[in-house]
């Protein structure tokens, strides 16, 4: 979306003008559902969820200064809706995960191999609940279509040179959930 | 040991944004631990890349301007409420003003016994009451059913 086009959009919603809004919900509702689906498994849910990012962005846009893209202010709302959804996994930022024991606990057996992709998938769904939200938004937004890397570090409020190392050292723990606690 | 020095790379080479040297290749294709987990990492890598997305439901954007426009009126009703108590809680402190201000100037005095006054003017209600009590009653309960279907009627809009 061109940044002209963002503003007049946002300027519209903030005179109350419903069809702008709905616009606004229109041109983002793959991504932000896409986003929290990905990360919490209830569809009901996920719905709920993403219904009430669009509620906090209609309450918000009024003191929505432009400051950062629109998209940018979207996904941190859907971050921190992930976060309040999930407080256990929100409470460790990514800087502070601990990378300092490479060495995975278990060696991936040739049994391993032997799973199905089905009962694969079925795994690594798990093991991505099971990662900081910092990590899960990541990760999911990657490997989302439109999705780039300067929504994702700014989003995250990651320095742009830092973020592939850190979608990195998400998936290398998510090689170990899977190594250790999703055999 | 290479394995340890190869670990926090295995990702980006899985990925191919790691160029691998010609030595780390010898190693990889030859150690059962490292080929293992490149294997797996690349096992995610291509999960990771062909997941589906969750799409909406079609009915999505109805449901969040539905929701909007609920909250819309709860803030409406909320400021309709506290504007009708402002406005009555002002038409009282006029009134008390107004009645005080009249009071110390001395328009409430009147030269007769106020509560001989009282006593026969509540001797008079007594009486009218008494001989109208059919009418009163007819008077009460149909008073009571207009504010029954009043409130019966605002409970319906919300």
């Amino acid at each position: 979306m061109k940044l002209t086009s963002e503003h007049e959009l946002v300027e519209r919603c903030r005179q109350g003008d419903e069809t702008a809004f709905r616009e606004l919900v229109d041109q983002y509702k793959n991504m932000v559902f896409g986003l929290i689906g990905r990360s919490v498994p209830n569809r009901s849910r996920a719905e709920e969820l993403a219904q009430d990012v669009f509620l906090k962005v209609h309450r918000g846009l009024p003191y929505f200064r432009g400051e950062s893209k629109l998209s940018t202010w979207i996904y941190r709302i859907v971050i921190n809706a992930l976060s309040q959804e999930r407080p256990e996994l929100a409470a460790r930022s990514i800087d502070d995960v601990d990378d300092a024991d490479d060495r995975p606990r278990h060696q991936p057996a040739a049994d391993d191999r032997a799973f199905g992709d089905l009962v694969l998938r079925d795994r690594l769904q798990k093991a991505i609940e099971r990662l900081p939200i910092q990590y899960q938004v990541l990760i999911n937004g990657h490997y989302m279509k439109g999705m780039r890397y300067e929504e994702l570090a700014a989003a995250l409020e990651l320095p742009m040179g830092t973020v592939k190392t850190h979608l990195h050292r998400a998936k290398r723990q998510l090689r170990r959930l899977l190594e250790t606690e999703f055999r | 040991m290479r394995c340890d020095a190869l670990e926090p790379l295995i990702e980006a080479i899985a990925d191919g944004t790691h160029d691998v040297s010609a030595d780390d290749r010898a190693h990889l294709s030859s150690c059962p631990v490292c080929s293992a987990r490149i294997e797996e990492a690349r096992r995610i890598e291509q999960w990771l890349s062909s997941r589906d997305v969750p799409m909406p439901p079609a009915s999505f954007t109805a449901s969040v301007m539905a929701r909007i426009g609920e909250e819309k009126w709860k803030t409406e009703r909320a400021v309709d409420i506290g504007f009708n108590l402002a406005i009555a809680a002002a038409v009282i402190i006029i009134l008390t003003g107004a009645a005080g201000a009249a009071w110390s100037l001395g328009f409430f005095t009147v030269a007769i016994d106020g509560e001989a006054l009282l006593r026969a003017a509540v001797a008079q209600v007594e009486g009218r009451v008494i001989s109208q009590v059919q009418s009163v009653v007819i008077g009460a309960v149909v008073l009571t059913m207009a504010l029954v279907a009043w409130w019966w009627a605002e409970a319906a809009t919300d």
